[in-house]
């Protein structure tokens, strides 16, 4: 029977959303098929890790266990995930399309003399290859595309799919995993965390985007509190991030993080292509502009023309009288 | 004597208008430009030779017409240049170009490679650790930050919740985000002596190499999923906030 | 320092290019510089090329696919009311041989396009190392000697020197001014504004809907209700799967009737002639920019000094008497004129105060001035309120009574006419209209 791989993401104990989007869809074409999806979990401790995975049924959950797996080390992961695809033989491998798996694509895909397909933002299996979506051209359009053969890579932007609990008793198999620290090519010296974000931006249901219009500790205040009461994600534009007012894993768009809450609210963000490539996907947009003509209101679906410093307070009062009532 | 190749793509404008015709996708104005990543790779390589003392060779594959890319990196400041000229018209992929760029790299001594963290057109962002699993280099993706120490390159990383320091034995390779610098903007003097600085031109099918091919199809393009038109509201501030909200609550079920 | 050049040309529009050609051919050495990131990408344009210099410069143009959308075969000059469009249509089949008479151009491609033509012909030149086109880079001052002649340009903290400089640098003439060519302050008065916007459609609908075959395509001007009474006037122009569809609005009229450029395009677009033209397609590209109103009042005093000559719309020369807008084929012809005495200067080693006079001379010479000056009153004439409003409404008034069958008695042409004119405008506005516009055309 032929096999789909989905590598599954943990941070901080805690299973990614997108990780088990991917899964979840991966388990819709297995059964299509007639095929098995299977899971992969690198952890330094990889059973604690899996307890949250079960409901979410792979038939098989595969587990690696070792110390660098606490943090992301390229040469150990390419060789644990190596590994495994050699165990496996799986069709497909499928990640969540997130810095991590972006680190590993184009390395497992040359060192199998196989196709990627990176970022898809939909995807099928057929006996033959993986076909799919991926957004071009700052996500302004799609492409459609192919990859034969296998094992086929393939990552998957987060909110593609829904994660969908199901029945039925996953198999935990422990894959042996040893490392020679001499194998390590580059030295990671430090990691410098942000410690703000308490809500993680790519599976938050609402995220507030800030851009330069937030231009001070006031503004940034506002965004707080409107946050707060929403229990929102907290993103930026790149305007922000690059002044060092937001940390730079919270920039959203192209280069940064792609988002698609239900709910996005940009405030003081002019809408260039390049932030929108990370959010045009959220189901309702809100923009708050001065500037009548800022191209963020061409795909708002409420846009606000006026000064965020007057609009958020009676705004945050307003949602918070709401939220009360 | 620190020795840079930075790897250059010439990509479409993403600036430009575009329409799709039966699955193909036309830009009104055929415009080409450096890759946005790139230009930050190589304004990166050019501050660290400027200030540790080196040399930076731009690469560059691609047709005969994406010469001016390239002389565009010579502008800015690249010593040389390497132009491996590939056919017209046609599509490749990220391990074509890899396999390339591998198969060119493979008899060269340097300290680091340098490339764009993803193309600015596809974002495919597979190239450049495909070509460090080819040469079999260690790397780093996602640079947002360079120091050059005793020929290491000490790469900040951005990561998915935070930023690593990476140390980068030489020789190397690292990709770049264009969150770390602002390119130059060629000067008159620039564009001027890039006319006569060297450019080696190979032709891409004297290169050869196992892998040297593509191994996705790009069916075509087709609209994303319109969507529905928004409403826009001016007025008075407080007013507007109350409505919105009001919409948000009762209209969208979002509170 | 580098050698000195031969000439530097301030711009890479029309005016610029056209100069760099006749420069490169003449084997002069010369750089142009062009603060766009590309040529053509600051350029905004309705789009048609009048006369056959390009066929000047590039020979046989006509038989690249590149660079130009459609040449012009049909013409047609709209007066419109609110709800009616009368219009003068002339198509011919003597406008469907080269060289054409006019060809429409987006120049976001036709100035690259020519760009590449003035690389080639660069590359074909002795200077081929020596001479540039250099993009992303503004001019901020120009560079004199002790006797006050122009000896080169300043770029940020680069300077460079040439024996002369052409400014091709479009309608905001900032170095003309500081040359002292020109007031430094240009009151709004005489200024206009154009808004254009691109519509798409499939190539066959374009083609059927217009009538259009091959490369053949349509110019259509409108007078009247297009504008929504500000003074100005409307275009349409077919390109290859596009039209080009704008306003030339008054600066001045617009601010004292508070309206906006983009409101009155779309009130335009919602007029019943214009909606049927334009259904069905998607707006692909919203553009504004400043065009000077070609009025000999705002041109400048003088366009030339020691080391120096000024053409395109940088000089003002623009014209825009009704039945087109000339400012392309103005700023072709000027560019071509400066570089020839240019190259004249070279072979005489002088390129002083008198010998650029030389340039401004070809011009007086040239059907620029000459056109110019003989339309002035027209000018004036389409800026006239009777023009934007009155006198539309009352040919479209006398065409739906001239047109309208009603099973009455019908009226002589003669007295729809004169009701039309009872309504519309007096008999005094006729005549002075009258006679203005016989002076004028
Ligand atoms: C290759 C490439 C990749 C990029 N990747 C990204 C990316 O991933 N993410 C990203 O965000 N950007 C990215 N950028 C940068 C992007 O092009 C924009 O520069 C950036 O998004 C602008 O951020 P902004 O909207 O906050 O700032 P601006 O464009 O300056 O807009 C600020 C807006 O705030 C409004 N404003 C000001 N004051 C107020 C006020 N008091 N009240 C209300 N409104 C106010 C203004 O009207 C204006 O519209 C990238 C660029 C390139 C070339
Ligand atoms: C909406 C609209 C419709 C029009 N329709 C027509 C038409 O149908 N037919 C027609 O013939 N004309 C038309 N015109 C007028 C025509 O566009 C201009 O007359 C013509 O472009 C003038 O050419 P130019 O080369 O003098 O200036 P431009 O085309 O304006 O070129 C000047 C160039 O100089 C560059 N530049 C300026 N300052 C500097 C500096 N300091 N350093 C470096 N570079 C600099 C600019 O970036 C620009 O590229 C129209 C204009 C508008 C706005
Ligand atoms: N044809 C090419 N020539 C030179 N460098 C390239 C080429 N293609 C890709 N690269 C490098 O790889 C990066 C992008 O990879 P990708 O997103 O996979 O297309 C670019 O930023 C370049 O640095």
């Amino acid at each position: 029977m032929s096999t789909l791989l989905t590598y599954i993401a943990v941070h901080d104990g805690k299973i990614k959303r997108s990780s088990l989007e991917v899964l979840s869809r991966c388990n819709e074409l297995a059964a299509e098929l007639g095929w098995e999806s299977v899971a992969l979990v690198l952890q330094p401790d990889a059973t604690k890790a899996i307890e949250g995975l079960k409901p979410y049924g792979p038939a098989k959950i595969y587990t690696m266990s070792h110390p660098h797996f606490h943090q992301h080390l390229t040469t150990p992961l390419l060789r644990a995930i190596g590994h495994a695809v050699k165990e496996i033989q799986p069709r497909v491998v499928a990640f969540a399309s997130t810095e991590g798996s972006k680190d590993l694509l184009g390395a497992l895909s040359a060192a199998h003399g196989s196709a990627a397909l990176p970022d898809m933002s939909e995807f099928s299996i057929d006996t033959e290859g993986v076909s799919g979506k991926r957004p071009v051209m700052a996500a302004k359009i799609l492409s459609s595309v192919r990859a034969d053969g296998s094992p086929v890579f393939v990552s998957v932007r987060s909110g593609s799919y829904n994660p969908e609990e199901r029945e039925g008793e996953a198999a935990v198999q422990e894959l042996s995993f040893s490392f020679n620290d001499a194998d390590l090519r580059t030295t990671l010296r430090e990691i410098v965390t942000a410690t703000s974000d308490k809500i993680d931006l790519s599976e938050a249901e609402t995220v507030i985007a800030a851009g330069r219009g937030v231009k001070d500790e006031e503004g940034r205040a506002l965004i707080r509190e409107l946050a707060d009461v929403l229990q929102a994600g907290v993103g930026a534009s790149r305007a922000l991030t690059e002044a060092g007012i937001y940390d730079p894993s919270l920039q959203i768009g192209q280069t940064g993080k792609v988002v698609s809450p239900q709910l996005y609210i940009g405030v003081g963000i002019s809408g260039a292509i390049q932030h929108v490539a990370g959010m045009s996907n959220s189901k309702v947009i809100v923009a708050i502009n001065k500037d009548p003509d800022a191209p963020i209101f061409e795909i708002a679906d409420y846009g606000i023309v006026g000064d965020l410093y007057k609009v958020l307070p009676p705004f945050i009062d307003e949602i918070r009288r709401i939220k009360s009532a | 004597m620190i020795h840079f190749y930075v790897c250059l793509k010439q990509v479409p404008d993403v600036y430009a208008p575009l329409q799709i015709k039966d699955g193909e996708l036309i830009q009104d104005s055929g415009r080409m430009v450096l890759n946005a990543y790139d230009a930050s790779a190589l304004e990166e390589a050019l501050v660290l030779t400027e200030k540790h003392g080196g040399k930076v060779t731009a690469v560059l594959a691609g047709p005969e017409k994406a010469k001016e890319t390239l002389r565009k990196g010579l502008a800015m400041g690249a010593d040389e240049g390497v132009h491996i000229v590939t056919e017209e018209g046609s599509a490749y992929d990220s391990l074509y170009y890899a396999g390339l760029l591998a198969a060119f790299f493979r008899d060269k001594e340097y300290h680091f490679i340098s490339c764009g963290k993803q193309s600015q057109d596809t974002d495919a962002g597979l190239t450049g650790s495909m070509l460090a699993q080819l040469l079999e280099l260690p790397y780093a993706t996602n640079a947002v930050g360079l120091t050059l120490e005793d020929n290491r390159l000490l790469v900040k990383r951005q990561g998915d919740h935070g930023q690593e320091m990476i140390e980068l034995p030489s020789p190397g390779l690292v990709t770049c985000s264009n969150d770390m610098n602002e390119p130059r903007i060629p000067s008159l003097k620039g564009i001027m002596q890039s006319k006569k600085k060297p450019v080696e031109t190979i032709q891409a099918s004297s290169l050869t190499g196992d892998g040297i091919r593509s191994v996705t199809t790009l069916l075509g393009y087709e609209e994303k999923p319109k969507r529905e038109p928004g409403q826009k509201f001016e007025g008075d501030p407080e007013e507007l906030a109350i409505t919105i909200a009001g919409l948000l609550d009762s209209k969208e079920n979002l509170m | 320092m580098e050698d000195k050049f031969d000439c530097i040309i301030v711009g890479a529009g029309v005016a610029g290019l056209a100069a760099a050609m006749t420069l490169a051919r003449q084997n002069m050495k010369f750089l142009l510089i062009e603060r766009g990131e590309f040529p053509g990408s600051k350029n905004v344009s309705g789009g048609v090329l009048w006369g056959t210099d390009l066929h000047r410069l590039v020979p046989e143009y006509w038989k690249e696919d590149a660079g130009w959308e459609r040449y012009i075969q049909h013409r047609r000059l709209t007066f419109m009311d609110e709800q009616s469009a009368f219009s003068i249509d002339f198509k011919s089949s003597h406008f469907q041989e080269p060289p054409y008479t006019g060809v429409v151009v987006l120049r976001s491609r036709f100035d690259r396009w020519l760009a590449e033509k003035v690389q080639e012909a660069i590359d074909a030149s002795d200077y081929a190392m020596d001479s540039f086109i250099a993009t992303d880079i503004l001019v901020e001052d120009l560079v004199h000697d002790e006797h006050g002649q122009v000896v080169g340009i300043r770029a940020g903290e680069e300077e460079f020197h040439a024996h002369c400089v052409i400014l091709a640098e479009g309608v905001n003439n900032l170095l003309t001014r500081k040359a002292g060519l020109q007031e430094a302050y240009v009151p709004a008065d005489h200024m206009l504004t154009g808004v254009k916007e691109i519509i798409r459609f499939d190539q066959a609908v374009l083609e059927d809907r217009f009538q259009l075959h091959g490369n053949s395509g349509m110019s259509n001007e409108f007078i009247g209700y297009a504008t929504n009474g500000v003074e100005g006037g409307g275009f349409l122009y077919t390109n290859r799967d596009t039209i080009s569809i704008g306003l030339v609005l008054g600066l001045k009229d617009l601010r004292e009737k508070n309206q906006k450029p983009y409101d009155i395009l779309n009130h335009f677009k919602t007029h019943p002639a214009i909606a049927d033209m334009i259904r069905g397609g998607e707006v692909v590209e919203y553009s504004a920019h400043v065009v000077s109103s070609g009025d000999n009042r705002v041109m400048p005093k003088k366009l030339s000094k020691g080391g120096l000559m000024v053409c395109g719309e940088a000089a003002n020369l623009l014209l825009n008497a009704g039945k087109a807008i000339q400012g392309m084929d103005y700023a072709m012809r000027s560019g071509i004129l400066a570089a020839e005495q240019a190259v004249a200067s070279k072979a005489s080693g002088d390129f002083g105060e008198s010998a650029m006079k030389g340039y401004e001379k070809a011009l007086n010479d040239s059907y620029i001035m000459k056109d110019i000056r003989n339309f002035q009153d027209a000018v004036h004439l389409l800026h006239d309120p009777v023009m934007t409003s009155k006198m539309p409404n009352l040919i479209c008034d006398f065409g739906r009574n001239f047109f309208s069958i009603k099973n009455q008695p019908t009226k002589k042409s003669r007295a729809m006419l004169h009701d039309s004119i009872q309504k519309h405008a007096s008999y005094w506005d006729l005549l002075k209209l009258g006679a203005r516009g016989a002076k004028a055309l």
